[in-house]
Formats: structure tokens, C-alpha cells, sequence
């Protein structure tokens, strides 16, 4: 109970400190900002060839900056509910500094959590760059409600973080070479629809390969929230993907959940959570 | 309330092979399991400093390590306070500190006040009430003037420093020092030992696991020494009787000034003989002046190589 009433308080020392180290790398943040425009601008510039040549079969791809912008903006928010958790550990593991902040009475899974909370509002910052600069600068339109799109958000983000406490689980116990990183994190860029249809996967690389992307959440994440802000569908026509999300969910946070514990427990045995 | 403040019982620790089905299964070479503790039993009383010694991988890490429940024992337990450190560890670490000489633990960009500020939250405390308790410990620890420079641009001894405040943050009833005065020059160590002693002192008093390989350091601080080898308890008593295990002897040198000049005289005496009070009258009867007395007794360093020859012959 007392650990809930300071959960708060707790997750805010993880956030300011990360802002203070964030801030003690001011260049990096500027940088950051100007490589964004970069690649909406060349995103632009892209699109311009495809300009008047979009399949109509693609209806989500009938303005590409916007579906590639869309693309980039959740798929980097989606990739940080996947790996920050266990990046959270894996960093404070080679600092050093994660036996001083278990000394703390606090528990692994609210490290974890708190520990990843900054990520997630510098992503947050990130991603809305990519729509921002798009609408300002090159007049990019989005429309339907955004609401849906931040429950499909929320949704996909939540599903990847059970993928990412497995990840956590990974680093705990064998420290580096996280299998569920290359899947998810490679594998997310090349079948999830990110810069071009998943149906062509299908075409092109036949059918075994092309139903790759359907065992991944972020197709169907990236899917709902192109068919909300594109294409401007309702909460009744985006009900597939929104089960299938849900279905994702109740196999992997249960699962998930139990894996952690049993890291924990054997980290714990080993004497091994600070090492990495 | 008990006496007792820290409970070992019977306490064990074997790290696994690592991943030793996994490298079975691969036929690579399987490490063999390392025992770190084996059955060691002692309390520590409340208000009181309680030293550890023992040579480099002895077991006191491990040890503390389990106190501080960042490891868990293979066979019995740990009670701090009354609350299990295995099912009770959030209620073990509200009542610990531990303060390492971990250089690491820090965040090296983080002045020295973030830091303390980021771990005071950890435990809770609201933010004005921390920042008080901050301030008040860069006063004791004399830490004033690198509040606000960067952990990384601090010395060894202030880094020293501010892992012992650190760990006096949230006013713990029990304070884990490992070497806390390792990288102190001799006059910060002096300062750092009597605010130790103070610490057990106060009302109510902070009861000391303590550690270090600076054996008169623990002689002088501690009341009960605990001599660790090999993951075994050797022997817990006060220095004084530890010394007295090792020998019952001293040897003690005289120097007197007689009608002839200064001369030195030296004989062995047992403790609580009455050799020196006869040889100091025998000296006065003849005209001499007692110009200094010299007594050289076992260390604490004579009785834990005393040991170590022990184990070593086993």
C-alpha cells in the first residue's frame, strides 16, 4: 500500500533525474531535433515521385509522407514500450548504479517501470515532431479521431512492454543477446507496414514470409491507427485489429509477469542482478 | 523491543554453476559451484559497532550483500529488526544503509546534491524534508563546498564521503559501512571514526555492521569483532579477548634514567600479572626514574593470520 501512495513520487526521481542527465547532453538534444527534419524532409522529397502513382488497392497509401510519417512517429513510440524496460536495467546494470537504487526500498518491477517513464516522454516529444513537422512544414493532413488512435496507442505500447519485460527477463539472466530484440526490433521495420504495404510482403515474398507480419503487434498497432488518422475510420470498422491487439494481451502480460518473477528469483539466487 | 537488532542464523551461501544444465546440455565445461558462507551464526545488538574481518574473499561481501538483501542465502536466514531479509526486503532496506566504497554507484554527471536528492526520493522522502537532510549531512560530512559540483569531478574521499551520507539519508536504525574510511586522509578518517562512534551513541543509537581491512581501525571502533575465513566464522569477541586467544603474554620495555644514564629493561608478563608493578618498585628502590613504559601485545592482525596458518594446514 505504502509502495502505491509513493509509486508517484518514486516514478517523478527517476524522471528528473533522467532530465538532468538529458539535459547534460544539450548538443545531442539539438541534433536530435535537426535529424528529425531531415527525414521528414526526405520523406517529402520521396513522395513526391510517387505523387498521382499510389495502387488504389492501398488506401492507406494514398498520401505516403503522411503513412511513412505516421509509420516512423508510432513505430518509434512502439519500439520504446519494447526495449526501454530492459534497457532500463541493462543501463543501470553497466553503470553500476543499480545496486545502489535496489538498496532503496523499492521493488524490481517499479525500477523498471519508473526507470523506463522518461523514455517514454522523450519519445512522446520525438513522435510528435515527426506529424508536426510534417502538418507545418509540408502540409501533411490528418483526421479522425484521435482519441482512437491514442487508445490503439496506448494499446500496442502496452503489448510490446510485455514483449519488453520478457526482454528485461533476457538481460537479468543472460545479460546480453536478447532474441526478442532482433525479432521485434528488426523484424518490426521490415513486415510491420512501416514504409510500405504488408500486402506486397505477400506478393512478392510469398505467403509464409508475407504472414509474418500478422504475428506481430505493431502491424496490427500500425494498422488500427493508419486506419483512424488516414483513412478516418470509426470505432466499428477498426474492431479487428483493436481483438487482435487484446487477443496479444491476455497471452503475453500473464506470461509475461511469470517470466519476470522467475528471473528475478534466479538473479537473486546467482548473486548475478548487478552483473552484466 | 529485543536487544537484537541484526539476526544471523545458520547462514549459507553457494553460487550455482552458472547456466549448468544449459552447458550440460552443450558438453561445454561446467563451473563448479562456489561456497561463500557456510552455517554462520551471530547477532549484533542494538547501538552497537559490530566489525567484520577477514581477508579479500573471505565472505564479508557476500555477507553484507545478504544483509542488505541484494543476494539471497542458499540456507538460513537474516532478520534485521525483527523482518526477514528474503520475504520481508522491503521492510529489511527501510531500516539499512550501506555505504561502499563503489565509486560506480553514482551518477558521475549528477552534482553531488542530485544524487542525494534522486536516492532521498527512492526512500520516500518529500522533497523539502530531503533537501533538509541533505544539507544537514554535506554539514556533518563536511561536503558544503561540492554540493553542486559533478559527482565525476569529485575526489576519492569526498566520493567516499557522499556514499557514507548516502546511506544516513533516510536516518536508517542500521548502517552497513564497508571500509568507510579507505580513500580519507588521517584526519577525515579521525573525524569520519568519531562520527561513527557518535552514531552509535545517540538516541536512539545506529547499530554498525562494519568492515574493514584496517585492523586497528576496528580495534578501536568496534565493541565485537567477528573474524571471517573461508566462509566460516572463526571467532566473535571483543578485541581485547581475541588478542587474549592468540597469546596470554606481552612483552614490555622499561626505560629508566639511573645514577649511570638511561637504560632499558624488558621482560614478558601474563595479563593481570603483577611483573610490572614489582619490577617499576624494584626499580625506584634502586634511585631510577620510570621514563617510559612500551607494551607489545598480539594484534588483531596476529590472530587472523593465526587463523589463515590453520586453514591453510587443513
Amino acid at each position: 500500500m505504502n509502495s502505491i501512495r509513493l509509486l508517484p513520487r518514486r516514478i517523478f526521481a527517476f524522471v528528473a533525474r533522467d532530465f538532468r542527465l538529458f539535459v547534460s547532453y544539450r548538443m545531442q538534444f539539438f541534433l536530435r531535433i535537426v535529424s528529425v527534419l531531415a527525414v521528414v524532409t526526405t520523406l517529402f522529397f520521396i513522395s513526391k515521385i510517387f505523387a498521382g502513382f499510389t495502387d488504389p488497392q492501398f488506401s492507406q497509401w494514398r498520401d505516403p509522407l503522411a503513412t511513412w510519417l505516421t509509420g516512423l512517429a508510432v513505430l518509434n513510440y512502439f519500439m520504446t514500450g519494447f526495449s526501454s524496460l530492459a534497457n532500463s536495467i541493462r543501463q543501470e546494470q553497466m553503470q553500476g548504479t543499480l545496486e545502489s537504487v535496489l538498496l532503496t526500498p523499492i521493488n524490481l518491477p517499479t525500477v523498471i517501470v519508473a526507470s523506463s517513464a522518461w523514455d517514454f516522454l522523450e519519445t512522446t516529444f520525438f513522435s510528435f515532431l515527426y506529424l508536426f513537422f510534417g502538418r507545418i512544414f509540408f502540409g501533411v493532413q490528418f483526421r479522425g479521431s484521435f482519441f482512437l488512435a491514442f487508445l490503439f496507442l496506448l494499446l500496442t505500447t502496452v503489448v510490446l512492454s510485455c514483449l519488453g519485460i520478457l526482454s528485461a527477463s533476457f538481460a537479468m539472466v543472460f545479460k546480453r543477446g536478447d532474441p526478442f530484440g532482433v525479432f521485434i526490433g528488426a523484424g518490426s521495420a521490415l513486415f510491420s507496414g512501416v514504409f510500405f504495404p504488408t500486402q506486397l510482403l505477400k506478393t512478392y515474398a510469398g505467403p509464409k514470409l508475407g504472414s509474418i507480419s500478422l504475428i506481430l503487434p505493431t502491424t496490427h498497432g500500425l494498422d488500427g491507427i493508419r486506419q483512424v488518422l488516414i483513412e478516418g475510420h470509426g470505432f466499428a470498422q477498426v474492431t479487428q485489429p483493436l481483438i487482435v491487439l487484446l487477443g496479444f494481451l491476455v497471452v503475453l502480460l500473464p506470461f509475461s509477469l511469470w517470466v519476470f518473477g522467475r528471473a528475478v528469483r534466479r538473479a537473486k539466487r546467482e548473486g548475478s542482478l548487478i552483473q552484466y | 523491543m529485543s536487544d537484537l537488532t541484526i539476526s544471523i542464523q545458520n547462514l549459507s551461501k553457494t553460487y550455482p554453476a552458472p547456466f549448468k544444465r544449459l552447458r550440460t546440455f552443450f558438453r561445454r565445461p561446467v563451473k563448479e559451484p562456489v561456497e561463500a558462507l557456510c552455517d554462520v551464526s551471530f547477532d549484533v545488538h542494538t547501538g552497537e559497532i559490530f566489525g567484520l574481518i577477514g581477508r579479500n574473499g573471505a565472505g564479508k561481501t557476500t555477507l553484507t550483500k545478504i544483509v542488505a538483501t541484494l543476494v539471497q542465502p542458499t540456507t538460513g536466514s537474516v532478520k534485521v529488526r525483527g523482518h526477514d531479509s528474503v520475504k520481508q526486503d522491503e521492510h529489511v532496506r527501510r531500516e539499512i544503509g550501506l555505504a561502499t566504497a563503489e565509486e560506480r554507484s553514482f551518477y558521475w554527471r549528477l552534482t553531488s546534491e542530485q544524487n542525494l536528492l534522486f536516492f532521498a526520493r527512492l526512500h520516500g522522502l518529500a522533497d523539502r524534508s530531503a533537501r533538509q537532510r541533505i544539507k544537514d549531512l554535506f554539514a556533518r560530512l563536511e561536503l558544503d563546498e561540492v554540493a553542486r559540483r559533478r559527482f565525476g569531478e569529485l575526489s576519492t574521499g569526498n566520493k567516499q564521503r557522499l556514499a557514507v551520507a548516502r546511506s544516513m539519508l533516510a536516518s536508517p536504525p542500521v548502517l552497513l559501512l564497508d571500509e568507510p574510511t579507505r580513500s580519507l586522509d588521517p584526519l577525515a578518517a579521525a573525524r569520519m571514526r568519531e562520527m561513527i562512534r557518535s552514531l552509535a551513541q545517540q538516541d536512539p543509537p545506529v547499530t554498525i555492521l562494519f568492515t574493514s581491512h584496517n585492523l586497528a581501525e576496528v580495534e578501536t571502533l568496534c565493541a565485537r569483532v567477528a573474524i571471517i575465513s573461508r566462509g566460516t566464522i572463526r571467532a566473535i569477541d571483543t578485541p581485547r579477548q581475541l588478542r587474549d586467544l592468540t597469546s596470554e603474554s606481552e612483552l614490555v620495555h622499561v626505560t629508566a634514567a639511573g645514577a649511570n644514564g638511561m637504560f632499558k629493561t624488558s621482560f614478558t608478563r601474563q595479563h593481570n600479572d603483577n611483573t610490572l608493578d614489582e619490577t617499576i618498585r624494584k626499580l625506584q628502590n634502586q634511585g631510577a626514574r620510570i621514563i617510559d613504559i612500551e607494551t607489545e601485545r598480539a594484534t588483531l592482525l596476529d590472530v587472523l593470520e593465526r587463523y589463515e596458518a590453520t586453514d591453510e594446514q587443513h
